[in-house]
């Protein structure tokens, strides 16, 4: 608790033949975050002709998931399924090389591919096919304008006919100059359309060179003309009645992909997770060095795992390998990778230290604090009993149902579901289940304060939960800072803060004897002398100006907690709002019929839903931001880079495999 | 003091706090609400630009087939499904395609207000486009190989082409802004070169006066863009006048006035090298550092330094100004880099070219 | 003025003018949402959250408008202040205030539909910017609060219930 987890370097150097059997282990185990290794005399390695393939196969196995997944028909969903979702099969592959696998994968794809290419290719045909039709019908909509048979509108042999449209004010000078140039051998048809002509010339062959480019010059837009005999109506018809066809058989086709899909996808599945971290341990490949005979490869790994991986190693090694553990150097504390330690039950809250970035591998880890003050202050904003039940009823479920994913959803249900509880305690205090439903229903509700008649109270407690909040943080800051050496960083950044807050402190508690404000007063004024030192320091000229803003921002940061009462309100008035209508409402009926009641009760049901969902994520909003921005700005940095272990992503594979 | 007094004070303060505070809401929000939907789309398609790992994927495509398939899931899919056999002059097509299309969607979502900017961005290709063509005419080649598929004059442009003579292509260019220069070069007072400065000339003074006419940011912005577009054209055309040894006054008349940049001390050096010096000082002294060896032997590498100077410019920019113009600009700059970087990758792999030698000269392209 | 118009003036406009600066914030960050989503529905949860945060602004407006309706009994009993006295002015006047800030204040739902559409723009193209993005539009919240804050302590100190 408090650190992050001990890490150590390892270096490996072994012989090239065990090089894919040694990665696939490594990745299997997802245990050391490999690091590019500089070194001078070796060369670099580079992907070999099978990694090729697997990216290429991954990109092509892809498109087959995505075509197949678009026609799968799908079974289940519904909540159950949203709470309780199956767990994937995982199937199991033996591993034996690379070679081998890509060579699997290849008898898959020439079995499975043409299948799948046909089905899709006929598909697409189809539509190209329909989306041909459609366009000629437009196009013969546009024609059924002229009423012409549509055979007369094509060349012949000393005839050119040109059909289409031209802007409407172009339309005029067009005619002028291409019977200017034709020498009046022209006949032109045209029908008015909405800003454009629809406009059919007939002119010799002879004469093409010249029209040509005038058409051009006044971007006559040509259109080819459908084939077929007859009117344009007449056609249309027919090419509705093709357009039908074609519509059959493309349910069919598609009929065909659902079949195909059914039969295969979880095979394509299973084959592009197997391709796709291939692909992905191919990645780690320029960061080696290698000679002729050997290569050799660097990397971060916990300390509890490193019995484990040397182990391993040596296993695959048969032994011969060179093998270095070793603690990291002064040097190296930018580049350890953080990894979180935490306890059980506050490790799902790991997920939001992690979102604000991880701490550096001297500083402390806050997730263990966060885990108290981001469910209290949610807890504090929402303020329901009724409200934190139904999180918790939710959350726990959600909790029960993807606990063996160890997913986001787990983590974020498990911070929910602490959260709900503290929302429970907090209803409680302050009397407020569905808001003030049950006192306008005639109970009398035990309550230590009402979230609105004292409002002033709820204020006072938020500035100083603030408070408290604040000095938690300056205190962390404080400790952190000394036990890595830097004094005059604690005592000027932090130590000034941790007395000012004590010297407001002494002054409210200490107001009414003499020698209570004195000590206030003397505390906040070394506080404050301290403060401005430290600014003096580190800004020099800026000071005078920086000491102003710096201290009014303190005081921003302060009054920032004023947000736990105002969210409180806002629950609490929206709850009662909603109350306050389904009350309005109750009694009305027309005639023998309470209808009053049916419509207050579906107001009542939804509004408090509503009133949940909006609050809940306001509620977790401010609450984080709490958490970022005011506290973790007292102390904490989240430099730290995240361990990223190279470590293989297996949802419906398994690999078996031994060296 | 009267009740009334009072009152009559409180409403007047009322009414000014009101006033004001109305003036500013509609502007804060007339300003950014338009750009809230295009921008943010565009930062969704900018996450989909293809990474250096996809190139060398694609690199490894080994032909156009596979090529077209590694690019399947993007969005140059629907351009690249008309491709029925590949070969490189149609591929390229579809990508030159695809890359209009994100010309013409960024003028259809961006507001009407700057959204005029994008179809003038794309006369340059008509600009391209028309000089091509009267040059391979004049040449006496096959004029449609060299025609980029973009732009808002292309049926005209084809018919071009396709024209037999010179004076059908005047019949054609009838009307448009290019019609008085194509007019004096069949006349013989100007020659092919300086046709092709003025239409670029033309060109950018359109960009330049739309620039100016904007206010605040956009403005600033718009300038700025045209600006370094320009100082780019000038920069590059002066340096390859200087390694043809060409004088100041040969020069001269090929430039595009607007730029930021004071060419003048430029012209009168005597090799590119010094030129090179000169331009130390200006604001692309930082760019032209850092590559300064390469460019003395190649100038295509300057080229492209100063192409990535723009987009990292507009990036900052973009950064400036999260809901404005730099966003989309940013995007259509990047998005050229990459269908010519997509483009070159697809002509090397059809010359048989193995991987590695694609993956190095395919970087040297962007 | 009546103190009636004084009172429901200020709950009018506490309500009205937070509410419309939340439809204008929320209706800046949709746009946003809508971008994204065109582009890749994937971004659909996370642009949904960002461009429901400028809505708290006309729930704190609501919030004033019935404690503004509740203390001066027009909800529930019968208006406490018909009488034309100083004390009955003041009070109303009061009320006027509360709503008055929490309606300005509210318009701090604008600015903060900006910032979520920036957000949902970034987070489209980074995800890893999520939390950031939420966090950098709960900023925009602070005045708001400050003002329901400030409300409240006119309403229950100047009034009371």
């Amino acid at each position: 608790m408090f650190r992050p987890e001990e890490m150590v370097k390892i270096e490996v150097i072994t012989l090239n033949r065990y090089k894919d059997a040694l990665l696939t282990y490594l990745h299997e185990k997802g245990a050391v975050e490999i690091r590019e290794l500089d070194v001078k005399v070796a060369q670099r390695d580079s992907p070999n002709e099978y990694h090729r393939k697997a990216a290429s196969y991954s990109i092509t196995i892809s498109r087959l998931v995505e075509f197949l997944a678009a026609h799968l028909r799908r079974k289940g969903g519904g909540i159950k399924e949203f709470f309780f979702p199956p767990e994937r099969k995982k199937r199991k592959y033996r591993y034996e090389g690379i070679e081998k696998l890509i060579k699997d994968v290849e008898e898959f794809l020439s079995r499975v591919e043409p299948q799948v290419k046909a089905v899709e290719g006929k598909i697409t045909s189809i539509q190209t096919e329909m989306e041909r039709i459609k366009g000629e019908i437009a196009v013969l909509e546009l024609l059924s304008g002229l009423n012409i048979d549509v055979s007369y509108l094509r060349p012949t042999d000393m005839l050119e006919i040109v059909v289409g449209t031209v802007d409407r004010n172009k339309f005029k000078p067009l005619v002028e100059e291409i019977r200017k140039a034709t020498g009046g051998r022209v006949v032109v048809v045209s029908r008015d359309l909405k800003d454009r002509v629809l406009a059919v010339f007939v002119f010799l062959k002879r004469d093409q060179d010249r029209v040509n480019p005038i058409l051009a010059k006044y971007s006559f837009e040509r259109i080819e003309v459908p084939e077929g005999k007859g009117t344009p109506e007449e056609l249309i018809k027919a090419y509705r009645s093709k357009l039908k066809e074609k519509e059959k058989e493309l349910e069919k086709a598609k009929k065909d992909a659902e079949k195909l899909a059914e039969r295969h996808y979880d095979d394509v599945v299973f084959y592009h997770e197997l391709v796709e971290n291939e692909r992905d341990k191919a990645t780690v490949l320029p960061m080696l060095a290698r000679t002729n005979m050997t290569f050799a490869l660097t990397g971060w790994l916990p300390r509890v795992r490193v019995p484990e991986i040397l182990e391993g190693i040596k296993r695959i090694t048969r032994g011969k390998a060179y093998i270095n553990v070793r603690e990291p150097t002064d040097e190296e504390l930018e580049e350890i990778p953080i990894k979180l330690k935490n306890p059980w039950w506050a490790k799902p809250f790991e997920m939001l230290t992690e979102m604000y970035g991880v701490p550096r591998y001297d500083e402390i880890d806050p997730t263990p604090i966060i885990t108290f003050t981001y469910s209290f202050f949610f807890g504090f904003m929402l303020t329901d009993f009724m409200y934190g039940l139904i999180l918790a009823i939710i959350s726990a479920l959600l909790v029960k149902g993807h606990k063996k994913f160890n997913d986001g959803t787990y983590k974020f249900s498990y911070t929910l579901l602490v959260s709900s509880i503290f929302t429970m305690i907090m209803g409680a205090i302050f009397g407020s289940y569905f808001g003030n439903a049950l006192d306008l229903a005639g109970f009398h509700v035990p309550r230590v304060w009402d979230t609105f008649k004292d409002a002033l109270v709820v204020l006072q407690l938020a500035l100083a939960i603030g408070l408290a909040h604040l000095f938690t943080g300056y205190t962390i800051g404080f400790i952190v800072k000394l036990k890595n050496g830097d004094v005059r960083g604690a005592v000027l950044d932090q130590l000034s803060w941790m007395l000012i807050i004590l010297g407001i402190v002494a002054f409210v508690l200490g107001s009414n004897s003499p020698s209570g404000s004195m000590i206030a007063k003397a505390l906040f004024g070394v506080g404050l002398v301290l403060f401005a030192i430290g600014e003096v320091v580190s800004n020099g000229g800026l000071a005078a100006l920086l000491i102003i803003s710096d201290f009014f921002g303190f005081v921003g940061s302060w009054l920032s907690y004023a947000r736990l009462m105002a969210l409180a309100l806002a629950t609490a008035g929206i709850a009662m709002v909603i109350n306050i209508l389904v009350q309005m409402i109750w009694g009305v009926s027309i005639g023998p019929v309470p209808i009053g009641i049916v419509i207050g009760l579906i107001l009542f049901v939804g509004g408090q839903l509503f009133s949940v969902a909006i609050n809940a994520l306001g509620a977790f909003v401010h609450s984080l931001r709490l958490q970022y921005v005011e506290f973790f700005g007292t102390f904490y940095s989240g430099d730290g880079k995240p361990f990223e272990p190279f470590r293989a992503k297996r949802e419906v594979s398994e690999l078996e495999f031994e060296a | 003091m009267e009740t009334g007094a009072v009152s009559g004070i409180l409403n007047t303060t009322l009414a000014l706090i009101f006033t004001w505070v109305g003036y500013k809401t509609s502007k804060i929000i007339y300003k950014y609400t338009p750009y809230s939907y295009p921008n943010a789309r565009i930062k969704a398609m900018e996450s989909k630009l293809l990474t250096e790992q996809r190139f060398n994927e694609l690199a490894e495509s080994r032909n156009l087939q596979n090529f077209i398939v590694n690019l399947e899931d993007t969005d140059y899919r629907d351009y690249l499904a008309e491709v029925q056999e590949p070969d490189v002059e149609s591929v390229e097509k579809a990508l030159e395609k695809a890359l209009a299309g994100t010309y013409e969607l960024m003028a259809r979502i961006l507001p009407r207000r700057v959204s005029p900017f994008f179809r003038l961005l794309l006369e340059e290709w008509d600009v391209r486009n028309i000089t091509s063509v009267v040059k391979a005419k004049l040449a006496g080649e096959p004029a449609t190989d060299y025609i980029v598929e973009i732009g808002p004059m292309l049926p005209k442009v084809k018919a071009m082409a396709e024209s037999k003579s010179m004076e059908e292509i005047l019949v054609i260019l009838e009307g448009t802004p290019y019609e008085e220069p194509y007019q004096r070069l069949l006349l013989g007072e100007i020659d092919v070169r300086t046709f092709e400065t003025e239409l670029y000339r033309m060109y950018y003074g359109k960009l330049l006066n739309y620039a100016l006419s904007k206010k605040e940011e956009e403005r600033t912005i718009l300038e700025e863009f045209v600006r370094l577009r320009i100082d780019r054209m000038n920069i590059l055309t002066v340096l390859r006048g200087k390694v043809a040894k060409l004088s100041a006054e040969e020069i001269r008349p090929m430039l595009i006035p607007g730029g930021s940049v004071k060419l003048d001390p430029l012209l009168h050096v005597e090799d590119l090298g010094m030129a090179l010096a000169e331009l130390d000082s200006t604001r692309y002294g930082p760019v032209i550092r850092d590559v300064r060896e390469e460019v003395e032997r190649d100038l295509g590498v300057l080229e492209r330094a100063l192409e990535g100077y723009i987009i990292e410019r507009m990036n900052e920019l973009n950064r400036f100004y999260p809901l404005s113009v730099a966003t989309p600009l940013g995007y259509v700059l990047q998005k050229g880099r990459e269908v010519k970087k997509l483009r070159a990758i697809a002509k090397l792999i059809s010359d048989g070219l193995p991987p590695e030698r694609i993956k190095e000269l395919a970087g040297d392209v962007a | 003025m009546d103190p009636i118009v004084y009172v429901s003036l200020g709950a009018a406009l506490a309500a009205g003018l937070a509410g419309a600066a939340s439809a204008f914030g929320v209706g800046i960050a949709g746009a946003a949402a809508a971008g994204v989503v065109a582009e890749d529905e994937k971004n659909f949860k996370n642009a949904l959250i960002l461009e429901g945060l400028p809505m708290t602004q006309s729930i704190y407006g609501l919030i004033t408008l019935f404690l503004i309706l509740m203390v001066s009994g027009i909800l529930g009993g019968g208006f406490k202040f018909t009488a034309d006295n100083p004390d009955n002015i003041v009070k109303s006047a009061i009320l006027l205030g509360a709503g008055l800030t929490v309606g300005l204040t509210g318009l701090s739902a604008i600015p903060q539909g900006i910032i979520a559409s920036a957000g949902i723009g970034a987070v489209a193209k980074n995800p890893k910017t999520f939390t950031q993005g939420i966090i950098f539009a709960a900023m925009a919240e602070t005045m708001a609060i400050f003002g329901l804050v400030g409300a409240l302590i006119m309403i229950v100190t100047g009034v009371g219930f």
